[in-house]
Parts: structure tokens; sequence; C-alpha cells
């Protein structure tokens, strides 16, 4: 998957307009990145990544670019 | 109430793990014999490790496929002989907000938290699979009456128990067995632990309600074998709260 469509997969899972989001949006400015959009957050990167996403590691993300990368990694 | 249970062939689901663990931890401290069950190589490990005797059955099943149930279960059944309660603790607990549920995993969860139930009452309530007096008690959830986001299956799957079991009460008293829900709260057990590791909040918002406060397992033990038991003779098709003031 490239970053452009895991951005779009993001955007999709925390129900957001496509391309809203880039690399560099600050997550706590995400007026919809709320406690069930990081639980949306954790679900897509289990479904469709493989990947365990703690809940403290979620915390520690302060862009969309931060998650991209985790997912990417 | 102890020497009650004494003798007593109780069958526990999920009992490797929270408070199927300790309710077994407790009917073995008083002597009954149990029929215990659970879903992983590990947890039956364990299961054997704590309660290897000749009074204790072990059963393994995979609550996803519960068309399985009939023919594994009626050997050990009839080994283990009728039974004198049933307590189903099995619950696969699924957090998903709407747009992220799917078909496949609605119907995997409503499997494991009811029909593999439906399908284990009609199994043991069939004759000679249980004596007079038989206390079928399974476990539901605040989240089934106050609700929650992102658990609107699990606690629909959660409801559906408590709706059969009252149906199920009216059904099966004829035969002198009493059906009964217990509606949890939130109990300190691994499960407990592992959802809290990953939340994407560091506080609890359940605590906020549950005002006295996180359960023991012993809290929900202490009703279940009052439920088991025949102090409660007269408690048919309930949902019992034990839930720390949380539905108040």
């Amino acid at each position: 998957m490239t970053k452009e469509q895991i951005l779009n997969a993001l955007e999709d899972a925390m129900n957001v307009a496509q391309n809203s989001l880039t690399m560099e949006t600050v997550l706590f400015d995400v007026h919809e990145y709320d406690s069930m959009a990081k639980l949306s957050v954790i679900i897509l990167a289990d479904d469709d990544f493989g990947k365990k996403l703690t809940g403290e590691q979620i915390r520690e993300f302060s862009t969309v670019g931060d998650i991209v990368n985790f997912l990417a990694s | 109430m102890m020497s009650e249970f004494k003798n007593k062939k109780i069958f526990i689901t999920g009992a490797s793990k929270g408070i199927g663990f300790a309710l077994a931890k407790y009917l073995d401290g008083c002597g009954a014999s149990l029929l215990l069950h659970a879903s992983s190589d590990e947890g039956i490990k364990r299961l054997k490790e704590e309660f290897l005797s000749d009074e204790h059955k072990f059963w393994q099943a995979d609550f996803f496929n519960p068309e399985s149930f009939e023919s594994k279960l009626s050997s050990i059944l009839d080994d283990f002989g009728p039974l004198d309660g049933f307590v189903n603790c099995v619950g696969v607990r699924m957090r998903r907000p709407i747009n992220l549920l799917n078909v496949g995993v609605i119907q995997q969860t409503m499997t494991a938290n009811f029909v593999s139930y439906m399908e284990l009452v009609k199994i043991i309530t069939k004759r000679n699979r249980f004596n007079s007096g038989l206390s079928i008690i399974s476990i539901s959830s605040i989240s089934a009456h106050a609700g929650g986001a992102a658990v609107s299956v699990y606690a629909a799957s959660k409801g559906a128990i408590e709706s059969a079991n009252r149906c199920l009460a009216k059904e099966l008293y004829k035969k002198n067995i009493r059906v009964n829900s217990i509606i949890c709260g939130q109990v300190g057990t691994e499960a407990y632990n592992d959802l809290m590791a990953s939340k994407e909040n560091t506080t609890d918002p359940v605590l906020e309600r549950q005002y006295m406060g996180l359960g023991i397992p012993k809290d929900v033990v202490n009703i279940i074998t009052f439920m088991l038991s025949n102090q409660s003779k007269f408690i048919n098709g309930q949902s019992i709260p034990a839930d720390g003031g949380y539905l108040t």
C-alpha cells in the first residue's frame, strides 16, 4: 500500500472526507479524532495491516504522518 | 452454603480465566464435581494443572463452531452424569464502531456469545442429562442494559441471552429447571486488563458510573453460587445485577 492509499484508508476509518488529511495534519486539530476514531485506527491496524496497537502507542501519535508511518513500517 | 455443593455436578464454560476460573476454584473447594470448558490449548492446560482429579472432567471447544458440540459433548456428559448446575461464562468482547463492523464479525460475535449458549442449553436439558433442580446461569453485561459506544453487537449478544433466558425459564420450569442471568459490571480480570491496555483512553469511563469501584471475581462468584443454590429456588427468568451500583 502506498502512503496515499494508507491516508485514504485512514480517512475512511475515521469517517472524514477523502483527501482531507495530509502527513503533516496535527491530530489534535482534527475535530473528528475522538475516542471512536482512535478505536477505529486500532481496528484498521489490526484488520488491514496485521499490527497490534496498544492504547499507549495510540496516545503517542501526534500527526497523521505518525500513524501512516507506523502502518507502513 | 458451601456444603450444599458437595458432590454436585456443575458444568462451567469459559472456566480457564476470569470469573469462570474463580467460580471453578470456589466450587472445587466445596467438593463439587466439575465439567470445565476452555476454548484454547493453553486454557485446558491451565485447568488441568489446577484441577486435575478423578472428580473433574474437561472439554475443549471452539465457541465459533457450535455445530460440533453435540457429537463431542454427548459422551462426556454421559460419562460425567446428570448436571445440577450450568454456568456459561464464555463471552467474546468485541469493540467496533458501526463503520468498521462487517457481517463476518457480527455473526462471529453472535455465534460465540449467543448461538453457542442456546445450543448448550438444548443439549444439557435433554432427558437424563440433568437432575431435578438444575440451575442454569449465564453471564450478561451492563452494556446490554445501559449501552455503550462501539459495543453494539456485544451488547446485543448479551441482551439476546437475557431475553432467551426469560423464555427458557417459562419453558423449563415444569422440568424443575431454573434459568437466570447475571448482569455483570466491570470486574478486574485478565480480560479487563487486556481491554484497558488496548484502550485509547487511560481512565475507564465505566468506573465513573460504577460508583462502588472495580469488582473482583469473587464479588460475582458469590452471586452465582447463590443463584446455583437451592436458596434462590423462588427466582426464575431474572437478570440479577452484580454491577457495583452501575445500573442504579
